[in-house]
């Protein structure tokens, strides 16, 4: 058995990348549309664009943030590299390139899969066909994790497959986190208060989860520190650092590969921010400052893990 | 009588107004092919519609399936099937053993030309074939002078394309030796026959095609370099922007064997490696689904970014093995071709299995004779070009164009063959709403490692168009499964 080619370790990777980037991307679009609903204003879509870093380059292409051209901007703009349509089409293409290193169902699902998504168009956009959009792709996106999980070979491909999955998957949960503090704690209602932060949980499939650890209610310091420390949450922070580790030891002592210095480094890094948390009073821009750091870190292991294992 | 509405008439059988037109007919021979009457008697149950919808869905399956040829544009890439059609071409056990001990025949003779030419060149000096229609070829590689290759196979996957002339004999049209493709479609023709019409098969016993995979790994460990126990082997394509890529995938992950790009590989100390996760690991057995040309840039083409630099000479010095050998093209030149026959008869002192399509060959006195006195019903053809240029066919050209080439065969004889028009036998093929005749060929698929295995059946193509003889892809030929009965 020869060992995996490096080109494809990074095929691989960004395979599981970009379904989980489509999946969380459709997650906060969802929720933003939801969470605006009561809004005299709307939905700030302003909001989406700042969480991803976009609001410079919407802009100089866009006139204003009205919901149909963040929507499309998101959805469907193949110009848009971050856009569902771009990463479900780059997962594709990264899928062909490994195609005989994956299962024959995965690249079936994932070919009927982006032949649906590229069929969505504007008119999937509006108040009541967003949610139905959204969960075609939350679904799609799921029922190729599903495949995957039950016919992947559980070799060094799969390693790869599921630490770029997990490392975005860190990287979106504290997108969706920050998205939510940054409306949340400013609500004095508390009723109106108590429906969202559900909302938000429900965003990310946790709300039954965080029920069962937490029957009282919903505070935010809860819901942050669930998000970001419960270790049996797939969706949790710490549960996908955690996963992380596990692959990449895999990685040095099943399949062989040499451990890496650096990216042993970039790991470190993150954990330890991880462990040293936002401190315990919880304010919105504290809050904010740590999830940053942590997305820095994550990136950190992304290019160790690229230099040491891709090219 | 008051049922007389909800009476729907029966609907004809299905091959009932099918007329081949005086073509030999695959499913019905002249007046009616015993060894197809069962299968004749379950399509004839089949109604019109129900055969295209069955067609269609099988179509979108290929396009879920992904088994398709990608087409890019700036952005987008786009999917094509190759066109399927869903009724069956069907040989009898004495047909395939025809072609299969025709094909092993052939394919020997190619190897023992090609190991000839590279060494000795017996052949040359008994004037057998004449020197400067070789060693003046364009695909004849000089490198290859005294190059030893395992068990002398230089042509470890052919493809030979056989066709069936009006009196229901087997022709070879051409044979393949450089890279030849196709492979993937018959066993996934199979594949998506067996879902779609798993009731046309029942109870027939047809001839496996899933073994493929497993003997061409067989094949390739067969010709590692010498003392190399459990070989690597990869398959080199030239990436996903190459139209046959979905196969490449399919051959690599049959054989288990990675499939690499030219950056993948790097040659060091004349051994050729590839660049894992875990740094460099040797690679032993390349199949490789790339020209000579674009080999090694040290070699040949020094433009080429698909090769390895490097490559060609570890290939040399046999520290790794390529399939096909480099400079089997000269095998399959047009010109070599006319002589195949006398090939067969010069090594292995049999005549030929299959036979050529009748061949005058212009440079002999007497070829270019009868070639001038029926020019208007002879197809000629000018051996040193490719893709049908410069071909003329007799019967459907102008005077003037027969007077210009009298005019140029007389100047430069020996560039010309020529060959009577073949009337290719035809299968019946669902074309809108009817069945009709489209003319057939068959390209079987020989793998040589110690010894030649033949795939049974082989890929059975169909050109679409009405009357139309061309059965490429490109323009507008698409496929069927091949039925092997055994």
């Amino acid at each position: 058995m020869s060992s995996l080619l490096a080109r494809f370790a990074g095929n691989i990777y960004w395979l599981g990348r970009y379904l989980e980037r489509a999946e969380n991307i459709a997650r906060i679009l969802h929720i933003n549309e939801t969470y605006g609903r009561d809004d005299p204003q709307g939905p700030d879509w302003r909001r989406v664009l700042r969480l991803y870093s976009d609001e410079k380059r919407f802009l100089d292409e866009h006139e204003d943030t009205s919901p149909p051209a963040v929507l499309r901007f998101y959805v469907l703009d193949r110009n848009n590299p971050t856009s569902i349509s771009s990463a479900i089409a780059s997962a594709r293409e990264n899928a062909r390139s490994v195609r005989h290193l994956i299962s024959t169902e995965m690249w079936t699902q994932l070919n009927i899969f982006s032949g649906n998504v590229r069929a969505l168009g504007q008119r999937d956009l509006r108040v009541n066909t967003l949610s139905s959009a959204a969960n075609l792709v939350v679904t799609g996106c799921q029922t190729f994790e599903g495949i995957a999980e039950g016919t992947f070979l559980r070799g060094e491909p799969w390693c790869f497959y599921q630490i770029g999955k997990y490392l975005e998957r860190a990287d979106q949960t504290t997108r969706i986190l920050d998205i939510g503090f940054d409306r949340l704690l400013l609500d004095k209602d508390d009723a109106v208060a108590l429906v969202q932060w559900n909302l938000l949980l429900r965003s990310v499939s946790a709300y039954h989860a965080y029920r069962s650890r937490h029957p009282g209610g919903s505070r935010p310091h809860d819901i942050a520190s669930f998000l970001l420390y419960d270790t049996e949450f797939p969706r949790a922070v710490a549960l996908c650092v955690q996963r992380l580790t596990d692959r990449l030891q895999d990685i040095e002592t099943r399949h062989n590969s040499r451990r890496d210095a650096d990216v042993e480094a970039a790991r470190r890094a993150l954990e330890f921010s991880l462990e040293t948390g936002p401190g315990s009073e919880l304010t919105p821009n504290r809050l904010h400052k740590f999830l940053d750091g942590l997305q820095i870190d994550l990136g950190n292991v992304s290019n160790a893990i690229r230099n040491a294992y891709f090219v | 009588m008051k049922h007389a509405a909800t009476l729907k008439p029966k609907p004809p059988p299905l091959l009932s107004d099918y007329d081949a037109n005086d073509f030999y007919c695959e499913m019905m021979g002249r007046n009616g092919l015993s060894h197809t009457r069962d299968i004749r008697k379950r399509l004839n149950a089949l109604d019109i519609a129900a055969l295209r919808q069955r067609a269609r869905s099988a179509e979108q399956e290929l396009l879920d399936l992904g088994i398709t040829f990608t087409v890019y544009s700036d952005r987008d890439a786009i999917d094509r099937v190759l066109p399927f059609d869903v009724i069956p071409r069907i040989l009898s056990p004495a047909d395939w053993k025809t072609i299969r001990s025709g094909v092993k025949q052939r394919v020997a003779a190619l190897n023992a030309f090609l190991h000839d030419i590279y060494h000795k060149q017996h052949v040359l000096k008994d004037g057998v074939i004449p020197a400067e229609l070789v060693l003046g070829n364009e695909d004849y590689r000089e490198e290859m002078q005294g190059v030893e290759v395992p068990h002398g196979t230089y042509v470890h996957i052919c493809g030979t394309d056989i066709v069936r002339d009006e009196k229901g004999n087997f022709r070879v049209l051409e044979d393949n030796a450089r890279c030849p493709s196709g492979v993937s479609y018959v066993i996934e023709n199979r594949h998506l026959m067996m879902r779609a019409f798993p009731d046309l098969a029942e109870g027939i016993a047809i001839a496996d095609v899933d073994s493929y995979g497993a003997q061409l790994a067989r094949a390739m460990a067969a010709v590692a370099p010498k003392g190399v126990s459990t070989p690597t082997v990869a398959l080199l394509s030239p990436g996903v922007y190459n139209s046959a890529y979905f196969e490449h995938v399919y051959l690599a992950r049959e054989m288990g064997a990675p499939l690499v790009e030219g950056p993948d590989l790097t040659v060091e100390n004349d051994k050729v490696y590839m660049r894992t996760t875990n740094g460099l690991e040797e690679v032993h057995v390349i199949y490789r689904r790339i020209d000579d040309a674009f080999l090694d840039p040290h070699a040949f083409r020094p433009d080429s970014m698909l090769g390895v630099p490097g490559l060609f000479e570890a290939y040399r010095k046999g520290n790794v093995t390529l399939a096909n050998a480099v400079g089997t093209g000269v095998a399959d030149d047009k010109a070599v071709y006319a002589y195949m026959p006398r090939i067969i008869k010069y090594y292995l002192d049999e005549d030929p299995i299959i036979e050529n399509v009748p061949t005058n060959i212009c440079r002999e006195h007497e070829g270019l004779q009868v070639t001038l006195d029926n020019l208007d019903k002879l197809v000629t053809k000018p051996v040193g070009e490719a893709g049908g240029y410069g071909v003329v066919i007799g019967p459907r050209a102008s005077k003037r164009e027969l007077k210009d080439l009298r005019a140029k065969l007389t100047k430069d004889p020996s560039n010309y063959i020529s060959q009577p028009m073949i009337r290719l036998s035809v299968c019946p093929t669902l074309v809108g709403r009817a069945i009709e005749p489209r003319h057939v060929d068959l390209r079987p698929f020989a793998l040589t490692g110690d010894s030649t295995w033949v795939l049974p059946g082989g890929l059975t193509r169909v050109a679409l168009k009405r009357g139309s003889l061309v059965v490429n892809s490109s323009q507008g030929g698409g496929s069927k499964d091949t039925w092997v009965l055994v």
